[in-house]
């Protein structure tokens, strides 16, 4: 009898979890949200530093890892926004995790923030909204697409049967924004369960069973197997059906306000269960409730904290200190299971922002080396700019030390990490190069190429918006290979970049006729160029058959002609090309210089654009969208190589027309000296 | 003997070499964006196992060597200039020894090429195999029944009877079978389709049955191919055909002088010199998303005198009696909780395994030494002008 009304009960519960999602079925009920709303307090003055703290470090699992919410926010901002943190009309600045609070706690004042950026206005028409005053790429606020969101999702889901490459610009927008806005509304929705007071109802028992003609969430759910009790009781007897309809209300009331919090998962698995890897929201635990029929105490308790939480905005001093409450009862559960231990690193990571100090020292050293270039005398110059590009270095590798020991892994395991390995690497590689020669010309590249490579890890992360620390999946999670091969082929893409970036130069510096007023600078890029190849063919020809070896390990073939191993393949047979040219004497200063600039593109080729074919066993990287940045990098390479090559052309007609001209005059002026004599 | 020579510096040289690589790094270009429209299988069959190849741009036929023709040559070249006509000297020890590398992982692909067998073995969960069958090749099995243990098996491999697509019949004799047995029309892939009235097929129609070809797909082990079959009894009996396809659940039975035969076309089966049986499949996703974190199958291997656990997961394979086996998928993809699953091991055997470690390691000391040598010249030359 109990199971039948269990069954009840839960039927009652997953019909609210079945929901496609929160923000779709409260467009489809045609209001703009899905519980009954309530005019809330607004957040008249900012946080204190203390609770912006401990939300900051409070642990969250997402995306298959635990990691703090000011990552969590970082992350969901950037998504939503295009950056990390957001303005406000007034002019105020929030930071991500101020803004993640404000949504959460005062959703009603949240909803006035402009934080969807959409790229194309047209999107915005599409959906039915006015657009007057807006630029064509601009920033929403909630409140602004509302009047559309029926429209919004109506839309979404005839583009989702699309592929998303047959898409057009305006449906991808709307595509994407549908899903930012979905996950934003189960955001301002997470705690509508535990702010809601239920209903009891009528029923004496009801309302002697939870304790009062209101209920809250953690004690419908202590209750449950009460109310379980009652419901098998009052489901076979007439004279109770209306009281058992009230009962299966009420559940699925509390089943309803739940089933938009699986977005956040802040509860963390019980210490008793350790081989339980995941961790819960109110919906798990209502279900799992339901399953065992015993609440569990500690989840009971943490309930309760949401809702004390919940219930104290308005009161600065009483929202800290419940927050102080419930941080402290997750982290400790947390640290029992071992899974904050790098928490507070990774908020220190992202607090020290060293990728970002390092771009601006990288791009410090940039302008002071073009300096050095004026005045090639000024030893503290030299000395200054140095500093500068050891220090930006010297960041780089520290925040690349630090993802390491955040994620316990080798330096790179994902393409947002290529790009800060190679940075790494070549500055390295060049600071060698410099502190060997002593020339300024190694420091120069090292700058530029920094500054460069900072930006595009900067430019990539904002395009992928997605945690540059995710899980990987099953066959790269293997440290020992990721040590060996992914860092030998990174490194030989960062030092084959590394030559590439010098033979630019040196084609720039023909162009301009440097070489040919400084000879020894022509030579001087020449070596730099031959020496930094070599290093680059050492850990491209050893990493592409090291990844053989993996290919072999795991899968069974040493090679299978898959697009990435077929880059990788056209790495070391370019520079190969190079190498032998040279020792054949088929290359010389220019041909060794317009070569290996080339061969930077099929660095590009095999490091990005194989990943855009979409086919083969390596197409897990994140590629849409770089498609233009590859053109632009392959059409500027090869027009420098197209005007290099057009300049030594003319440069060699103009030699041999010189040295006819003077043949001419030399055998003219022999005949006439044979005609005197 | 000047004609010798010539022939000798031109096969050793360094523009030969320069030549070669070129042309090997333009056919894996050209393979690598090909595999987009035309599949992996058909790209290297085109371009990498092929001697020679026409690439059209557009209307114009450009005449290529074959990646097997460049590896051919470049080999050559390389024992010849790279081994041989190299000074040999300290200066050019490190390039000796990656040359040496290089010709053990080209000497790795060779018997890789032309020793190896691949296949995989899918088992659910209790079950248990003594074969792996091939992912790419196919084999018509002709069996009869001696006993409740035993079974008499003859097996024609596809390469006898694949290369003949037309209609003239390949015919196969053996002195263990009462009948003459008749393979023609082989199609890759295929579906059996039943024969209308309003139509005449393309190829022959069986039992009221015909095969259509159909178009490759880019995959090439989702191809089933099939073939008709004819057997006419020695003693005189009535001949009969049928349709073998690799998608047939049962075989086709034939009575010949009182016996019973099954003739089937399957994938190619391959003995194991073990039992393998499959214990327990596990399939761990990360907490609270949709991406694996773990594979594994346990697995017991029954071999004549002992029997031992095993656990094969991603990237920890098994490797026994020169085979090796890998995790390599599992399914129904659309299990629920509590239903059994299938795991399915990749099964090679490659008697290089090993080699291109060996190779890597080789051509790594080659280079070390090579470029280091430079560079502590360079080094010390620089201070030398310093001083």
């Amino acid at each position: 009898m109990n199971t039948l009304a269990k069954l009840i009960l839960a039927l009652a519960v997953s019909l609210c979890g079945a929901r496609i999602s929160a923000a779709q079925h409260s467009a489809d009920d045609g209001h703009g949200h899905g519980h009954p709303e309530h005019t809330m307090p607004t957040r008249s003055a900012p946080y204190s530093e203390r609770v912006l703290e401990l939300a900051a470090a409070l642990p969250v699992q997402d995306g298959g890892r635990v990691k703090p919410l000011s990552t969590f926010a970082d992350f969901t901002l950037l998504r939503f926004n295009g950056k990390r943190s957001l303005k406000l009309d007034d002019g105020t600045k929030l930071d991500a995790t101020t803004w993640l609070l404000d949504v959460l706690f005062y959703p009603q004042q949240a909803e006035a923030y402009r934080c969807f950026q959409v790229n194309d206005v047209h999107a915005i028409e599409a959906l039915g909204i006015s657009t007057a005053g807006k630029k064509k790429r601009d920033r929403y606020s909630f409140h602004e697409l509302e009047p559309g969101i029926s429209k919004l999702f109506e839309l979404a889901r005839q583009y989702r049967a699309k592929e998303e490459r047959l898409r057009s610009s305006v449906e991808q927008q709307i595509f994407t924004l549908a899903s930012n806005v979905d996950d934003y509304f189960a955001l301002k929705s997470h705690f509508d369960f535990a702010r809601a007071a239920f209903d009891v109802g009528q029923s004496p028992e009801l309302v002697a069973t939870l304790g009062g003609e209101t209920a809250s969430f953690s004690t419908i759910l202590a209750k449950l197997p009460r109310l379980i009790e009652l419901q098998s009781a009052w489901r076979v007897d007439p004279a109770r059906a209306e009281d058992s309809r009230e009962l299966v209300r009420l559940v699925q009331s509390a089943a309803d306000y739940s089933s938009v919090t699986s977005s956040l998962a802040l509860m963390p698995a019980l210490v008793t269960e350790p081989a339980n890897a995941n961790w819960h929201t109110p919906s798990d635990v209502l279900s799992s409730t339901f399953e065992t029929e015993e609440p569990m105490r500690e989840h009971l308790e943490t309930l309760a904290a949401f809702e004390t939480l919940a219930m104290s905005i308005g009161d600065p001093a009483r929202f800290e200190s419940a927050l102080a409450a419930l941080h402290g009862r997750t982290v400790a559960t947390a640290i029992q299971r071992g899974e904050y231990a790098k928490v507070p690193l990774e908020i220190s990571y992202y607090k020290a922002q060293l990728l970002t100090y390092s771009l601006a020292i990288f791009l410090l050293g940039f302008v002071l080396t073009g300096l050095l270039w004026i005045a090639p005398r000024l030893k503290l110059l030299y000395a200054a700019s140095s500093l500068a590009v050891v220090v930006s270095t010297g960041l780089l590798v520290t925040a690349i030390v630090m993802r390491c020991m955040i994620r316990g892994r080798p330096p790179v395991s994902t393409l947002y990490e290529t790009l800060l390995f190679v940075a790494a690497v070549t500055t390295l590689v060049l600071l060698v190069v410099e502190w060997i020669n002593r020339q300024r010309l190694a420091l120069s590249v090292a700058a530029a190429f920094g500054t460069i490579m900072l930006f595009l890890a900067n430019g990539y992360e904002t395009l992928d918006k997605r945690d540059t620390m995710p899980q990987l999946v099953a066959v790269l999670d293997t440290n020992f290979w990721l040590a060996t091969h992914v860092t030998a082929i990174t490194s030989g893409y960062a030092a084959g970049l590394g030559a590439t970036a010098i033979a630019s130069v040196y084609l720039v510096c023909r162009l301009f006729g440097a070489t040919r007023r400084k000879p020894e600078l022509a030579r001087l890029l020449t070596r730099m160029t031959y020496g930094v190849l070599c290093f680059a063919l050492i850990f491209s020809v050893v990493g592409t058959i090291l990844g053989g070896v993996w290919a072999n390990d795991s899968w069974g073939r040493f090679w299978g002609w898959d697009p990435k191993e077929n880059g990788a393949l056209l790495i070391c047979l370019a520079q190969l090309v190079i190498l032998h040219g040279r020792m054949g004497g088929y290359l010389r200063e220019f041909g060794l210089a317009a070569a290996t600039a080339f061969q930077g593109t099929i660095i590009a080729f095999s490091w990005f654009h194989v990943n855009l074919l979409g086919v083969g066993l390596h197409s897990y990287g994140f590629t849409s969208g770089i498609h233009t940045s590859l053109w632009t990098y392959y059409t500027g390479q090869w027009g420098l190589i197209a005007f290099a090559c057009g300049h030594y052309w003319l440069e060699r007609e103009r030699s041999k027309a010189v040295a006819q001209a003077l043949t001419e005059q030399r055998v003219t002026s022999v005949s006439s000296d044979v005609g005197a004599t | 003997m000047k004609l010798l020579k010539a022939v000798y510096d031109g096969l050793s040289s360094l523009w030969l070499s320069c030549t070669l690589l070129m042309f090997l790094a333009l056919l894996t270009w050209l393979g690598t964006l090909d595999q987009v429209h035309n599949g992996l299988f058909e790209v290297q069959r085109r371009y990498f196992e092929s001697w020679f190849l026409i690439e059209r741009i557009g209307q114009i036929a450009i005449p290529l060597p074959g990646a097997t023709l460049v590896l051919a040559v470049l080999t050559i070249n390389l024992t010849l200039g790279g081994l041989v006509r190299i000074r040999k000297g300290s200066a050019t020890a490190g390039i000796i020894v990656a040359h040496v590398g290089i010709l053990m992982l080209v000497f790795a692909g060779y018997v890789k090429m032309n020793h190896s067998e691949d296949g995989h073995l899918t088992l659910f969960e209790g079950q248990e195999s003594n074969t792996f069958e091939s992912y790419h090749f196919w084999e018509v099995a002709l069996f009869e029944r001696i006993d409740d243990a035993r079974v008499r098996e003859i097996v024609v491999p596809q390469a006898d009877f694949a290369a003949n697509t037309s209609g003239a019949p390949v015919a196969l004799r053996s002195a263990e079978l009462p009948f003459e047995f008749e393979l023609k029309h082989f199609t890759p892939n295929s579906r059996v389709l039943p024969k209308g009235p309003m139509f005449t097929p393309k190829l022959p129609v069986a039992d009221g049955y015909f095969l259509e070809a159909l178009q490759l797909e880019k995959e090439n082990e989702h191809n089933i191919a099939g073939v008709y079959a004819a057997v006419t009894p020695k003693d005189g009996g009535q001949r009969s055909e049928s349709i073998l396809w690799g998608a047939s659940r049962q075989p086709w039975t034939v009575e010949v002088g009182g016996k019973t035969f099954g003739i089937e076309l399957r994938r190619q089966e391959f003995a194991l010199p073990f039992v393998v049986r499959l214990d327990d499949f596990v399939k761990e996703d990360h907490p609270r998303i949709d991406m694996p974190k773990v594979f594994s199958s346990d697995i017991t291997v029954d071999e004549a005198a002992s029997s031992r656990q095993v656990k094969i997961s991603m990237n920890e394979p098994l490797r026994q009696d020169g085979l090796v086996l890998y995790q390599s998928g599992w399914g129904p993809q659309n299990a629920r909780p509590g239903d059994p699953l299938f795991s399915t091991l990749a099964v090679v055997r490659n008697p290089a395994d090993q080699y291109p470690l060996y190779a890597c390691i080789v051509i790594a000391v080659g280079l070390v030494l090579h470029f280091g040598r430079k560079l502590k010249k360079h080094i010390s030359s620089q201070g030398a002008q310093a001083s």
